[in-house]
């Protein structure tokens, strides 16, 4: 077991963007999987608390976000998933934020993106990286299974409702959500695979998603959801946005995307969303972290994927 | 592992031995980053006979493995029975030197300088300088490539009659009609110059060197030209003004823009070389035509060395001659060359003296600041401390306390943060009085800044200025104002406030802490906010760490507030309030 001298130390070196022995991964999975066991399907989570969307391994453009926002344990962080793939540094990336959430459970909270799934993470890197980094894919297994775990949304002081995609055919209340078992690779379709892979799209009612799983959804469907469930609206990233934030549906939702310069390419900026004591709504956009804050590593090649 | 042979130890050897030759390249590979401890253990003979034929028959294994061996390689003297007998290691580094990998070659390259650098001159003699001859003669140009890197670690070394067979090898391979291996020749010139003696410098190598810059290939030809400064630094006065002055004027009007970007650099070595007269006379007029040259990356090296140029010239040469493209080089299309010029256009400033300075550099230096790419005005604010010596505080007021009070609100946050970094040492150069009318309410007002690093580094800003203008003076001009935000609505913004005031306590007089400050922190243990409240226990916990506290007043305020802390309903408050009551038990104890 280990002790929070232990979680401080990693904490620290993983801020260096240096990954962790091997069996230090598995010692804070199983860690982190005590822990998320509790957490609900709907997670809990009080104001005030910083909301963020994709990070996609982008590990300096995180550090560039705590800069913005402020380090974890002094402000409150609500991460929506999408932590891994795409960007060079996955596994200090996943790894950083599920040793903060060992250390301060109560400040920060996790949920599920749908790139936390050992299907896609086969395709756009994260197992990749592990094998690269590690020499063998346990990383990548000890990392998948802590998945199956993490939460499928949170709702704060119960107004506010917050999800890694969007809303499903098969979902009117929250209460249905918390029905799921939810400890199981994504699935093809379903509540559980909508959750994580919808989009709002400016149309009514329902309609088929072009991603090949989840829906698109319209203002109605939102504003009934919200009506619901008093729901004042649902943040959720899972879109890049270039400006970092786009409100939608009469503020009835919104999509947060945290990884500037999304893919080292797309030329976006990110934004992160406060939200106070009362629920005010303050964004924050950042770009992507200068060169010079970042390893002499970020020059290496294009990985295939990208391509 | 360090320990050293004995029977006992045989046997993991021999699995380190046989890993060597295991299939799997990640054992090989760490069985010969190992290898130093394998000869350790084998004894100087056994590593000699045994070990060493054997790496170097390992010649066709992977790049990777080869690369590890070629390094491991260059500490190994100590291994096969010191200098005596270090030329044995030299057998397996001249295979590595002839691999196709360029990696490989240019590490054994590498370690076979630093065997030589033990060898004694016999060996030189007799293993060495053949080992440059077969690879100068190598059928493969990759082996050539190899020998250009080896002649001044050699040099040093050999004596007479060899240093002459040396320079007559070098020559050879400057003509070589590979380019490559003429390329490898031209990097390494400049090099071999500085470990020849003079005579040889300017009679065997500067015709090589007249050559090579005049080479077809332009990749050589910039190369070679990075040899200007060694033959400045070697030759003598007379010799730079016949021969090198002449091809510096060729090189630094090249039609290969790559080959001039090489050149401002050699420049400034030129400048230290020679009398002052000359560089105004012969070497600013080919700088000037750099800064003005019609390729930006050009401009871009150039205006990056302006200051640098520029340190022995006359401040009416600079004005006459810089300055005139400093202001148009400001005004630049490419951002780039922007960015250059503002990190390096205030170090022009003590060498123009103040009149100049406020005259030719201001200008420039506002226009610079004004940029609307952020990294030309980070550039300059950067090297604020630099104008502040020069011009002094009231020309400072009047044309860049403008500048500065706009960029204080820069919507970059990092020109901000490099604004706030300078702003103590403006406080020093402004005055208090000054310094509250023009940027006092701009500092409070970063301690609600958007981004999280701005407060925080607001925060330490704030002591500074504090410090700067002594405890009185905070205690009229910042404490009330930073008491009376205590109470914002957001939680991110009265933790820095918390902050704030435990980075003041340490300045400002016991009295206005007990009085007025520490009450205020207690306060805010009462916050409906769990964050607030640990930032409450490790404020505390530091102002007792750094003695501001009576012990009176620990005892009485600070304990009772930790303890109530302590049974918080909230986990990280329990555990910050539990950490800050054991700092204060020991103060308290001790």
């Amino acid at each position: 077991m280990a002790g929070l001298s232990d979680l401080d130390r990693w904490i620290e070196q993983l801020k260096r963007c240096e990954p962790l022995q091997e069996s230090e991964v598995k010692v804070l999975c199983q860690h982190a999987q005590d822990l998320l066991v509790e957490e609900g399907n709907v997670q809990r989570v009080d104001s005030p608390v910083t909301i963020c969307g994709d990070i996609h391994g982008q590990f300096y453009d995180l550090m560039e976000l705590f800069k913005v926002g402020g380090d974890c344990p002094q402000t409150n962080y609500l991460f929506l998933g999408d932590f891994v793939d795409r960007g060079f540094y996955s596994v200090e990336t996943f790894l950083l934020l599920l040793a903060l959430k060992v250390r301060y459970p109560d400040r920060i909270t996790l949920i599920r993106g749908n790139h936390e799934s050992r299907q896609i993470t086969q395709v756009y890197g994260f197992y990749d990286e592990c094998l690269r980094k590690f020499g063998s894919v346990n990383v990548w297994r000890y990392c998948t299974d802590i998945f199956d775990y993490l939460s499928l949304a949170a709702v704060i002081d119960n107004k506010v409702f917050c999800v890694h995609g969007g809303l499903s055919p098969a979902i009117n209340t929250l209460d249905q959500i918390r029905t799921i078992d939810r400890k199981q690779e994504v699935p093809h379709d379903g509540a559980m695979c909508d959750l994580l892979w919808s989009d709002p799209e400016e149309i009514d009612g329902w309609g088929l998603s072009p991603r090949g799983a989840g829906y698109l959804f319209g203002g109605d469907i939102c504003s009934q959801f919200n009506q619901a469930n008093k729901i004042d609206f649902i943040a959720r990233a899972h879109q890049l946005v270039m400006d970092g934030y786009k409100c939608m549906f009469n503020n009835g939702l919104v999509t947060v995307w945290s990884a500037p310069n999304y893919c080292y390419r797309c030329g976006n900026v990110a934004a992160i969303l406060e939200l106070d004591e009362s629920l005010t709504k303050s964004f924050k956009v950042f770009e992507a972290a200068p060169q010079e804050a970042r390893g002499v590593q970020a020059k290496r090649p294009v990985p295939d994927y990208f391509l | 592992m360090a320990s050293p042979a004995g029977d006992g130890n045989l046997y993991p050897i021999a699995i380190l031995i046989d890993e060597l030759k295991n299939e799997d390249v990640a054992v090989r590979l760490n069985s010969i980053k190992r290898v130093t401890t394998i000869a350790r253990a084998l004894g100087e003979e056994r590593t000699r006979k045994e070990l060493i034929p054997f790496l170097n028959d390992c010649g066709d294994d992977e790049d990777e493995v080869l690369l590890a061996m070629a390094e491991e390689l260059g500490d190994f003297v100590q291994y096969v029975g010191g200098p005596a007998h270090g030329h044995e290691v030299l057998v397996p580094l001249e295979t590595l030197a002839t691999v196709e990998e360029t990696v490989v070659r240019d590490r054994a390259v590498e370690s076979l300088c630093k065997v030589v650098a033990e060898l004694p001159e016999a060996s030189v003699t007799d293993y060495f300088s053949p080992l440059i001859k077969r690879l100068s003669a190598g059928e493969w140009f990759t082996a050539r490539v190899s020998a250009c890197g080896l002649f001044a670690a050699a040099y040093a070394k050999a004596k007479v009659q060899v240093k002459s067979e040396l320079r007559s090898t070098f020559e050879q391979l400057c003509h070589d009609e590979t380019p490559m291996v003429r390329r490898a020749a031209a990097q390494n010139m400049g090099k071999f110059v500085e470990s020849v003696e003079t005579a040889y410098a300017s009679s065997d190598l500067f015709p090589l060197f007249n050559r090579l810059v005049a080479d077809d290939q332009d990749s050589v030809r910039l190369l070679a030209v990075e040899a200007c400064g060694p033959f400045a630094r070697q030759l003598s006065e007379d010799d730079i003004m016949q021969m090198l002055l002449p091809v510096v004027k060729r090189v630094a009007q090249d039609k290969s823009w790559r080959v001039r970007y090489n050149v401002a650099d050699q420049l400034c070595q030129l400048v230290k070389a020679l009398p002052v007269e000359v560089t105004r006379v012969e070497l600013v007029p080919l700088f000037v035509s750099l800064l003005n040259d019609s390729e930006a990356e050009v401009r871009v090296a150039a205006s990056g060395k302006v200051s640098q140029f520029s340190k022995k010239l006359e401040s009416a040469t600079i004005g006459k001659h810089i300055i005139p493209c400093m202001k148009e080089l400001a005004q630049d299309s490419s951002q780039y060359v922007r960015a250059s010029l503002a990190s390096v256009v205030m170090e022009i400033a003590p060498l123009l003296g103040k009149q100049g300075t406020i005259e030719h550099l201001v200008p420039t230096f506002l226009t610079l600041l004004k940029d609307i790419y952020p990294e030309v005005r980070l550039n300059v604010i950067s090297k604020l401390d630099q104008v502040n010596q020069v011009i002094g505080i009231d020309l400072l007021a009047q044309s860049l306390l403008p500048a500065i009070e706009e960029l204080s609100e820069d919507k970059h946050w990092r020109v901000r943060l490099a604004i706030i970094q300078h702003i103590p040492l403006l406080a020093g150069q402004l005055g208090a009085d000054f310094f509250q009318d023009k940027l006092g309410t701009q500092c409070l007002k970063w301690l609600e800044d958007q981004v999280a690093s701005i407060r925080e580094a607001a925060t330490t800003t704030l002591m500074k200025i504090a410090q700067e203008f002594g405890p009185d003076w905070a205690r009229d001009n910042l404490v009330p104002r930073v008491l009376d935000m205590v109470q914002s609505r957001h939680y991110l913004y009265r933790m820095t406030i918390l902050t704030a005031i435990a980075q003041l306590a340490v300045v400002v007089s016991a009295d206005v802490v007990h009085s007025t400050m520490l009450p205020a922190v207690i306060d805010c243990a009462k916050d409906r906010v769990p964050n607030v409240k640990f930032s409450v226990a490790r404020q505390l916990e530091r102002l007792v760490q750094e003695s501001v506290i009576d012990r009176a007043a620990v005892t009485s305020v600070v304990k009772p507030c930790l303890q109530e802390l302590c049974e918080d309903s909230d986990v990280d408050v329990r555990f910050f309030a539990g950490q800050a009551l054991v700092a204060v038990e020991a103060t308290l104890a001790g």
